[in-house]
């Protein structure tokens, strides 16, 4: 088995994690709207889904995290936004954008430690870099830079802290999980994990 | 827009919202929506589906409209001293904040509403050369989406049998969705290369997806739409 290659297990494992998170974030998305709504005579209705940013990440850093290979992160983040795209969102056409520059944050951090390292620290940093590098991009495409520098600077702390919880501390605890499980055991996560015993189909 | 191949719909449509992005004019932004939602209702999408659809976008637009409005960057604005003399500056930004929800949504709605998936997917495979991996593969994972569902209410449906109350995105329901997914991820991937799927041999398509003259035509007046304030501004 080549490195770089991409199995048709890791695409449709990639593909169908962005589906599972993609509906999570849909059902989010609902309560984020609510809080959004309540805050918004005060003007502060963006932190409502900014709460709820970081399960954007979950994709890349679990896909990531799990198949431990150059340009994971990035392609499973694609991916999930395709699926999103297919689902059909609110958020315009340019989601798949979203996607490729999201994964491009999370798959920066984990090649800058080699994909080697694979803790806490490291995927909480990939989402985090995720976060900023779509914040930079919304400064543009969604007229952010109109808005008052404190206000943003608000905004983007929240996305930090929603990004290291569900894509550093979620994902890790997640990924952990499926290795016990014994269902990852092909891929380079579950290879490393002490698992118990694999689940029957009719357990 | 039905008839219009995916992938250039998908261009086209691209091409327009960041040309809205850069102009960021409310007028610009409120036309997009409107003319969206009438090629929409042209289209003969379900109107109760939209008014469904668009009911949130409403709510989150007027939310952007108080923060444009409160948090508004003042003087440092970029737009034109003219465009503003009659309206306040926080007004103005209220409104492109609002009105940029209204239009990127629409256009994304004129998209997804309009489009076949499965088309879409194969068309992108065509015309924009993606792997046939990635295109088959997103495929699976999108048939089994319908399992997914089904997994996910019986998980509930056993909780509630034991008289527990979990919420709707617990991780007591989350879990064993996310275990039994990549378990049919795995499952699905076998079962595609044991019917001869390899991803690397030529094959042929049932129904090619080609773009044709209007398809053509489509994009050319995207790009017009996109250019045209420029002129009419100079």
């Amino acid at each position: 088995m080549k490195q770089n290659t991409w199995e048709l297990k890791d695409v449709v494992m990639m593909a169908v994690l962005g589906v599972v998170f993609a509906a999570v974030y849909m059902a989010v998305f609902e309560g984020g709207l609510l809080i959004s709504v309540a805050l918004t005579p005060m003007g502060l209705s963006p932190f409502g889904f900014e709460l709820v940013y970081g399960i954007w990440f979950m994709a890349a850093t679990l896909a990531a995290y799990i198949i431990r290979k150059p340009g994971a992160a990035l392609t499973a983040e694609i991916l999930a936004s395709a699926v999103e795209l297919l689902m059909g969102n609110s958020g315009g056409l340019t989601v798949v954008l979203t996607g490729v520059i999201q994964g491009l944050g999370a798959e920066l951090v984990f090649a800058a430690f080699r994909y080697r390292k694979w803790n806490f620290a490291s995927m909480s940093l990939a989402g985090i870099l995720s976060a900023v590098f779509i914040f930079c991009y919304e400064l543009y495409y969604l007229n952010y830079y109109l808005l008052a520098p404190g206000m943003l600077a608000a905004q983007l702390l929240v996305r930090f802290l929603s990004a290291v919880l569900f894509s550093g501390i979620i994902c890790k605890l997640a990924g952990d999980a499926l290795a016990k499980t014994g269902v990852v055991k092909s891929y380079a996560v579950g290879a490393a994990a002490d698992t118990g015993k694999i689940y029957d189909e009719e357990d | 827009m039905r008839a219009v191949n995916p992938a250039c719909k998908f261009i086209g449509l691209l091409i327009l919202t960041f040309a809205l992005a850069w102009y960021h004019d409310p007028i610009f932004n409120l036309a997009a929506f409107v003319l969206s939602a009438a090629l929409l209702l042209l289209a003969r999408v379900k109107q109760k589906t939209l008014v469904y659809l668009s009911a949130p976008v409403f709510l989150f637009a007027a939310g952007m409209f108080f923060v444009g409005f409160r948090f508004s960057a003042g003087d440092s604005l970029p737009v034109s001293e003219t465009t503003m003399a009659a309206a306040s500056t926080s007004f103005r930004n209220g409104m492109i904040q609002a009105s940029r929800v209204l239009a990127y949504a629409g256009i994304g709605f004129l998209f997804t509403l309009t489009t076949d998936r499965i088309l879409l997917v194969r068309s992108f495979q065509k015309q924009f050369r993606l792997p046939q991996v990635f295109a088959y593969g997103l495929l699976a994972a999108w048939g089994i989406v319908p399992h997914m569902i089904r997994e996910y209410k019986r998980t509930r449906a056993a909780f509630l049998a034991r008289g527990i109350r979990v919420f709707a995105v617990s991780p007591a329901l989350l879990a064993p969705l996310l275990v039994k997914s990549v378990r049919w991820s795995e499952e699905l991937s076998i079962a595609m290369e044991s019917k001869g799927f390899s991803g690397k041999e030529k094959r042929t398509d049932f129904q090619p997806v080609r773009v044709r003259w209007y398809d053509r035509a489509f994009l050319g007046l995207c790009l017009l739409l996109a250019v045209l304030p420029l002129f009419t501004a100079g």
